[in-house]
């Protein structure tokens, strides 16, 4: 019975670790518009209109109501995938998200899927790895994660497209061509992201990892002579878990961000760019949609990590 | 080893940001000035070639740093500052205003800070949207580290005795507390440098930065990614430049928290 009831606790501590994030960023993108001068009447207005025109135009969007209902009807519009029309077009910002998703959600994932491995295989070679290139692993762990994704990207396209000439150094993908059928294109935005990515989480892990290492049951195994695979999957993989899976949350945020600078250095047509020409051109509609979608992402990325805590928790979850 | 190690690694960063702020004043080479064809490669007179508006690589790089510099400084000290002061508090004292401002700063952790900086920069000019960022994302880990090191530190041999002299709890922070953990304190300082470092850089490179004649690291990276193929060192330059910025400062932020 009591144990029924932790678990309850558990999964209701679950659900409202995942929509804290955004319920509170959902605020915050709301209140973006308002702190702007002028709202969206004066953009429509082309700056021409009039006073009594610019009232009609205020009406006809809603914008005289209080601000508590206006949050209320944005945020459902938002919940039902309705999030409006873009200032800019004119087209509606669900369609203009649409097409965006396919070229990020695959350069987000190929970063993800390079990303993962990499920062496992540094944070425990930094840790366990032949002793003298400890050091060298530190310190390129360090470097990478101090490096500016910008500088990355420079020295990369100078590296592989004009020193080696593997790819070509931008990515600009014709319109309507999935973005996965020219891996090519993809090798220097998908690096870009990873590396940093890697090297940031690996930095952080590196602590879990040599914490992990120096329990007693890991000393235990190595005493008992098991070989380091068996040790690294069998002892320290679990006692890491929660920690790399929170990191791999918050670094996995990081790399959806991220895509917005790669996505405008490499010219593709991502949901990044969409995002910062759409600032550019004070699109509220689809800055909002665009920064709402990234959050609900971080809080699902964060959910899905704090199940994993739980699950691999040898108390059984409950008891925490 | 220790004490030399940290001195290298002072006078690497140190000889950095003297370069990232001086070096305009430094080479006396004017960085807006058409000098040659556009991406002109190097040659006589100009050591890295030319950019894309045929404007001298190397004038632009020594005065690239400047601003960037400045900002990255100053948004970290605001952050560190931000966050030790309320580490400070949130270690010391035990009321339920720190758990509430500690959940508060776990919620901003989660939050992509680059994510947070764009949403800035549409309510702010570009500068201002730097330094939001980075006290967002950084004063909250800063909070954690410094609370952690001071909810320790209030039951040492050396708090307790300041205590039992009598002093008042305010000055026991700063005249006991805040100097043993200088050391932390120096390396967390360099962690939220190169954060914000980084900001400026990936904001600068969207085209917030510094209007367009202006020599800025972020900005020439990509002005001259085009250009690869006739000038690289126009985009090499500016590259090494801002990873040499970031990464001597970890670097020394590295050994200070190594540092027993």
């Amino acid at each position: 019975m009591a144990a029924d009831r932790a678990r309850l606790g558990g999964v209701l501590r679950l659900i409202v670790r995942a929509g804290a994030p955004p319920a509170c960023a959902s605020v915050v993108i709301f209140l973006l518009a308002e702190a702007l001068p002028g709202d969206s009447a004066v953009v429509l207005g082309g700056g021409r209109a009039t006073d009594e025109q610019l009232a009609r135009l205020r009406a006809a969007a809603g914008l005289d109501r209080p601000l508590a209902e206006r949050y209320a009807d944005w945020l459902a519009g938002m919940l039902s995938g309705e999030p409006g029309h873009s200032l800019l077009t004119g087209r509606p910002v669900a369609e203009l998200i649409g097409g965006r998703i396919p070229v990020t959600l695959t350069l987000a994932g190929a970063a993800l899927a390079l990303a993962v491995p990499l920062m496992a295989l540094l944070a425990w070679s930094a840790v366990r790895g032949p002793r003298p290139l400890r050091p060298v692993i530190t310190g390129l762990v360090v470097g990478g994660a101090a490096l500016p994704q910008v500088a990355l990207a420079a020295l990369l396209v100078a590296l592989l497209s004009a020193g080696w000439r593997l790819v070509p150094p931008v990515s600009l993908l014709p319109v309507g061509v999935p973005a996965w059928s020219r891996p090519d294109l993809l090798v220097l935005p998908v690096l870009t992201l990873a590396l940093p990515a890697a090297a940031y989480g690996a930095a952080l892990l590196r602590g879990a990892v040599a914490d992990a290492v120096s329990r007693p049951f890991v000393r235990d195994a190595d005493l008992r002579g098991m070989s380091a695979t068996a040790v690294a999957l069998r002892y320290v993989l679990p006692a890491v878990a929660p920690a790399a899976a929170r990191l791999l949350a918050v670094v996995g945020g990081g790399l959806v961000a991220g895509t917005a600078v790669v996505e405008t250095l490499f010219g593709l047509a991502g949901l990044g760019e969409l995002l910062v020409s759409a600032i550019g051109g004070r699109d509220l509609p689809v800055v909002q949609a665009v920064a709402m979608l990234a959050t609900v992402v971080v809080g699902a990325g964060l959910t899905a990590a704090d199940a994993v805590a739980w699950a691999v928790d040898p108390r059984g979850g409950a008891a925490r | 080893m220790r004490a030399f190690r940290t001195r290298a690694a002072a006078l690497a960063a140190g000889c950095v940001l003297v370069i990232a702020l001086g070096g305009e004043a430094l080479a006396g080479r004017d960085p807006i000035r058409t000098v040659a064809v556009p991406w002109a490669a190097a040659g006589p007179g100009l050591p890295l070639g030319a950019d894309a508006l045929g404007r001298d690589v190397l004038a632009r790089v020594l005065a690239g740093g400047r601003e960037l510099t400045l900002l990255a400084l100053a948004a970290a000290a605001a952050a560190c500052a931000l966050g030790v002061a309320g580490g400070l508090w949130a270690g010391w004292s035990r009321s339920r205003a720190v758990r509430t401002v500690t959940a508060l700063s776990d919620l901003l952790l989660v939050l992509p800070l680059l994510l947070v900086a764009m949403l800035a920069v549409v309510v702010l000019p570009g500068p201002s949207a730097v330094v939001a960022g980075t006290v967002l994302g950084g004063a909250p880990l800063t909070l954690r580290v410094v609370a952690d090191a001071t909810a320790q530190a209030r039951h040492a041999g050396y708090v307790e005795v300041a205590l039992a002299r009598g002093e008042r709890g305010l000055s026991v922070l700063c005249r006991e507390v805040l100097p043993a953990h200088a050391g932390l304190i120096g390396a967390d300082l360099g962690q939220r440098t190169v954060l914000a470092v980084q900001l400026t850089a990936a904001l600068n490179v969207l085209g917030f930065g510094p209007p367009p004649p202006a020599p800025d690291w972020a900005a020439m990276l990509r002005e001259n990614l085009p250009g690869i193929g006739l000038n690289p060192a126009a985009l090499l330059a500016p590259a090494v430049a801002l990873a040499l910025l970031a990464g001597t400062v970890a670097g020394l932020s590295h050994v200070l928290a190594a540092r027993p």
